[in-house]
């Protein structure tokens, strides 16, 4: 599967400072950390995703869960009324239960933390999607449709039959810059950087604001850290 | 009817007497019932795993059920078997054979019910090739091999001996000496050692591919693995009953209606232990109270898969034991098999459950759930919090197909395979 060439390049030079990725260290473990103070809920970076990566229709690397009774309903939270959104995308845990069982290793890690899929290698069991426990994984059971006959994405389709999740747009990393999640983000609600970095944004504000794992207590050591609301006045 | 009466055996109108016209009937249907299935895996192949009603919430359906349930039919022969051998239950002798054979042939539908279930079924030497020592699935192919070929050593070596008097190919040049008689009890003995740990890893490592899980509340248990041999133990001893006074009828093989009683006392004692697990489970599960009324021992018990789990308990557990614990039904043959037929379905049941609760509810309950992975049109959503699984035409197609195969290699044996037991010594 050959990977395109990104237009990154081709984009004026202000806009290529703008995605850049900051400072890191000497080996970087890349993590993001999303505020959900600030996240709108507009699914923003989970249409720019589906673009991005030319996800066809039905499959989603990235969706923004609404905390409460249904979707972009708010709900009833101690002293009124509170909403919240929960985006979810792979969590390139560092314990990760999908490379555990991965009968092919097709699934693995790459030294700098991400989780990574081999396209070509997966023979489309999906025990990775039974052992996930965030449910962020998404088999090809079909033909894909889209909903133009262009092809949209800066990587090839993944083939039939085989798994596929978040890459934290590894394709945009080799030219340093932040995954499109963070930089179409309209609040900024998503921070991309070195958690092997003591003096990186992203661990800064993890200490700060109590960041939290999502579903710490299975240990699987998530990349993806959320800084919880802490407006906790009623609407 | 006419070529019946025109034969001239005047006997009882045993049709297997004249196998010409039945045997070619049962064969022709096991063919073209293959040949179904086939067609509808290469359809599957063509247009991808769409074509089953699995989705990205329910991601393993129909063909992980029968892997699994196959899995544990495959326990039976061992049970007979070894267990004859080392606790020296001489009284299974007439239907080892039997035994082993249906071991031999559970074993490997269920290493085949893996293929249709992979998205890239060509690709399924990956798993030699770049095999994860971490993970259970690699763990369970390597002991399906392992289990399949000492059923299938159990089987030869059982035969064996009648093999080589027929003069058979089959017999791989070995005689019928003292000696080769002698060494052939010495090997069923090793082998009674070495299968039962074996069988014991083949269903514990079926569990760990479920119950290691951190990810499914549900299946994240201790009481996974004991479970599987509990189960494994009544449906492959209930199908060795079914499959034994089948052959019996056809008269190829000789035993008693006391073996029946017996096997049929031991199947009640293992529903039982069946039955003991599944309260166990429940009650730990259930006691201190569920976080929230969607919880899975909720759902099983009143919620929307409550008939399943009831089908489960009340006529798969709890008739066939009554059946089999009261004297004058377990004397009777035509109520072992009617009590083996509903445990077997009652387990089945059971791993149904199994798979449809611990999938169908997105793992993080937060609307709008998980990503279905198919296009729905434009009016429909693309996530769903729960998801009903029901299997297509074609994963039922290609089941069928699969246990034809079965049968098949079950029929043959029967035909070719010395199974009755030889009463000289």
């Amino acid at each position: 599967m050959a990977d395109k060439v990104s237009p990154v390049e081709a984009l004026p030079a202000a806009s290529r400072a703008y995605g850049e990725i900051g400072p890191r260290s000497d080996h970087p473990h890349w993590g993001m950390v999303v505020d959900q103070e600030r996240c709108i809920g507009c699914w923003s970076c989970a249409v720019i995703c589906k673009s991005e990566n030319d996800l066809p229709l039905g499959a989603w690397w990235n969706r923004i869960l609404t905390e409460g009774a249904s979707l972009d309903q708010p709900h009833e939270g101690t002293g009124g009324l509170t909403m919240h959104w929960l985006p979810l995308a792979c969590q390139h845990c560092e314990n990760a239960p999908c490379v555990k069982v991965c009968p092919v290793q097709a699934t693995y890690h790459r030294d700098d933390g991400l989780v990574m899929m081999d396209n070509d290698r997966c023979i489309g069991c999906r025990y990775c999607m039974i052992a996930c426990p965030y449910g962020v994984r998404t088999f090809n059971w079909g033909e894909p449709s889209r909903p133009t006959p262009h092809e949209t994405g800066m990587v090839a389709a993944r083939p039939l039959g085989t798994v596929e999740k978040c890459s934290m747009c590894v394709h945009r990393l080799a030219e340093d810059q932040v995954p499109s999640c963070v930089w179409s983000c309209p609040t900024g609600a998503r921070i991309f950087g070195d958690l092997n970095d003591p003096d990186s944004r992203v661990v800064t504000l993890i200490h700060d604001r109590q960041g939290e794992e999502l579903l710490e207590e299975l240990g699987t050591k998530p990349s993806v850290h959320y800084l919880p609301p802490r407006r906790k006045a009623p609407l | 009817m006419t070529t019946l009466t025109q034969t001239p055996v005047p006997a009882a109108p045993v049709t297997w007497r004249h196998p010409g016209r039945a045997l070619t009937a049962w064969l022709a249907l096991l063919f073209v019932v293959m040949g179904i299935g086939l067609l509808a895996f290469v359809w599957q192949f063509a247009n991808g795993l769409i074509v089953t009603g699995m989705r990205n919430t329910v991601m393993w359906g129909q063909y992980i059920l029968f892997f699994m349930f196959f899995i544990g039919l495959s326990a039976g022969g061992l049970i007979v078997a070894s267990g004859g051998r080392l606790f020296g239950a001489t009284m299974f002798k007439p239907i080892t054979r039997v035994a082993v054979l249906e071991a031999t042939v559970a074993v490997l539908l269920a290493g085949v019910f893996i293929l249709p279930d992979l998205g890239r079924p060509e690709r399924v030497i990956n798993i030699l090739l770049y095999a994860n020592t971490t993970s259970p699935m690699v763990w369970d192919i390597a002991i399906v091999v392992v289990y399949t070929l000492l059923s299938a050593l159990y089987v030869w070596l059982y035969t064996r001996a009648d093999l080589a008097r027929r003069g058979s190919r089959l017999a791989f040049g070995t005689g019928v000496t003292e000696r080769e008689l002698a060494r052939d009890e010495r090997l069923k003995s090793a082998l009674a050692w070495v299968a039962l740990p074996a069988a014991i890893l083949l269903h514990s490592i079926t569990a760990w591919i479920f119950g290691l899980q951190i990810s499914r509340g549900f299946w994240y248990s201790a009481i996974m693995a004991p479970m599987f041999i509990a189960s494994a133990l009544v449906s492959g001893l209930a199908l060795v009953i079914l499959l034994s006074l089948a052959v019996r009828r056809v008269r190829r093989v000789d035993f008693g209606d006391d073996l029946v009683a017996f096997l049929g006392g031991l199947l009640g004692v293992f529903i039982a232990v069946e039955g003991f697990f599944v309260l166990a489970e429940f009650l730990t599960a259930g006691y201190p109270g569920a976080p929230d009324e969607s919880g899975p021992i909720a759902r099983l018990l009143v919620g929307p898969y409550a008939p399943l789990f009831w089908i489960e308990v009340v006529v798969g557990l709890v008739i066939p034991f009554l059946i089999l614990a009261v004297r004058r039904t377990r004397m009777r043959p035509g109520w072992v098999a009617l009590a083996s037929a509903i445990a077997i379905g009652g387990i089945f049941v059971h791993r149904l459950n199994l798979i449809l609760n611990g999938l169908s509810y997105a793992p993080i309950g937060v609307p709008p759930g998980v990503a279905i992975g198919v296009d729905q049109g434009p009016a429909a959503s693309s996530f769903a919090m729960t998801y009903w699984y029901v299997p297509t035409v074609v994963e039922y197609l290609v089941v069928a197909g699969i246990i034809a195969f079965g049968a098949l290699l079950v029929t043959l044996a029967v035909l070719w395979l010395p199974l009755r037991e030889q009463a000289a010594h």
